[in-house]
């Protein structure tokens, strides 16, 4: 909406001669004045989400460094169990950083839509989804196994950004571009490329808890 | 039917009244995070704070973070009285209550 000045927005009129100014809006100021309304506090709630989402990117990044440094040095058998571990310590990591802003939602007395069992729940999916990918492809390259969980955060990042919140977007396709220049570009050293990609990750987490 | 409020109806103030009220039961925001919620200059921004702030609406709180000085503003409990009738007006006009 236009920011417009007092004189234009707000109409006074005379009530029987009483002298007494009241306001009167038409409809269509009044639709503009609460859709504004409805604009900011979509604005707040997202930058909220930013402040919130940029430490759990941090401590992501740093698992990410951590399995992909895990997948450049141990053997190919051990990676899965690798992957456990460090998935597990994510997730328990991420909600204790989420916890915080899960109770102020419910201290304000609002839904709080069971976000950490959410946040769990998105994981478990993603968990499966590579899993039985990998299951249902076998791929012959393990270059395949390197670059496609950075494709697919990847993707679910940009996938976020064009539904939720803008930034995500940037990310996802940070580590889109990221994945697929050390596929085709370093595939010798992909886990190491991979594992160094996750500055990408940590500056990205910096940049959302900053907003 | 509900009031309307002049003072709060003004665009930058009803967006700052909009941002205060969404955050009044967590930590009030920084000067700078209003900013970017209401998109403001930081002159306008500031000048719309006091008037709601003289009105009784908004509360201004100055501290130190280490040594770096920090404005914030919340939300007053007339301020949120006043916005919630204010929205009221705004929702009965839309839908055409008298």
């Amino acid at each position: 909406m236009t920011e417009l000045s007092d004189e234009t927005t707000l109409h006074h009129r005379e009530l029987w001669g009483s002298m007494e100014d009241v306001m009167v809006l038409s409809k269509t100021e009044a639709a503009a004045a609460l859709a504004d309304i409805q604009e900011t506090t979509r604005r707040g709630a997202t930058l909220r989400g930013y402040r919130i989402g940029g430490p759990i990117l941090m401590l992501w990044s740093v698992i990410w460094m951590l399995g992909y440094l895990g997948m450049g040095l141990l053997p190919p058998h051990q990676w899965g169990w690798a992957w456990l571990v460090l998935d597990t310590v994510g997730a328990i990591g991420s909600i204790v950083l989420a916890r915080p802003a899960e109770k102020a939602v419910q201290a304000s007395g609002a839904k709080a839509g069971g976000a950490t069992l959410k946040m769990i729940g998105g994981m478990a999916v993603a968990i499966v989804f590579v899993m039985s990918t990998f299951y249902v492809l076998k791929p012959a390259d393990p270059a395949a196994y390197l670059a496609f969980p950075g494709l697919m955060v990847g993707t679910i990042y940009a996938a976020v950004g064009v539904f939720v919140a803008r930034r995500y977007l940037a990310i996802g396709a940070v580590m889109f571009a990221l994945t697929m220049i050390g596929f085709y570009a370093f595939p010798e050293v992909l886990a190491f490329w991979m594992a160094s990609a996750s500055v990408g990750l940590f500056v990205s987490g910096v940049w959302l808890a900053r907003a | 039917m509900a009031k309307a409020d002049d003072l709060i109806h003004q665009p930058l103030r009803l967006k700052i009244m909009a941002a205060l009220y969404a955050e009044r039961d967590r930590d009030p925001p920084e000067f700078s995070r209003l900013k970017a919620i209401t998109q403001a200059t930081d002159g306008n921004l500031g000048s719309h704070l006091t008037a709601l702030e003289k009105a009784g609406y908004v509360e201004i709180l100055k501290d130190h973070v280490g040594k770096r000085p920090r404005t914030r503003a919340a939300v007053s409990a007339a301020g949120a009285k006043a916005f919630r009738e204010h929205v009221a007006y705004l929702r009965e006009l839309v839908e055409g209550i008298d």
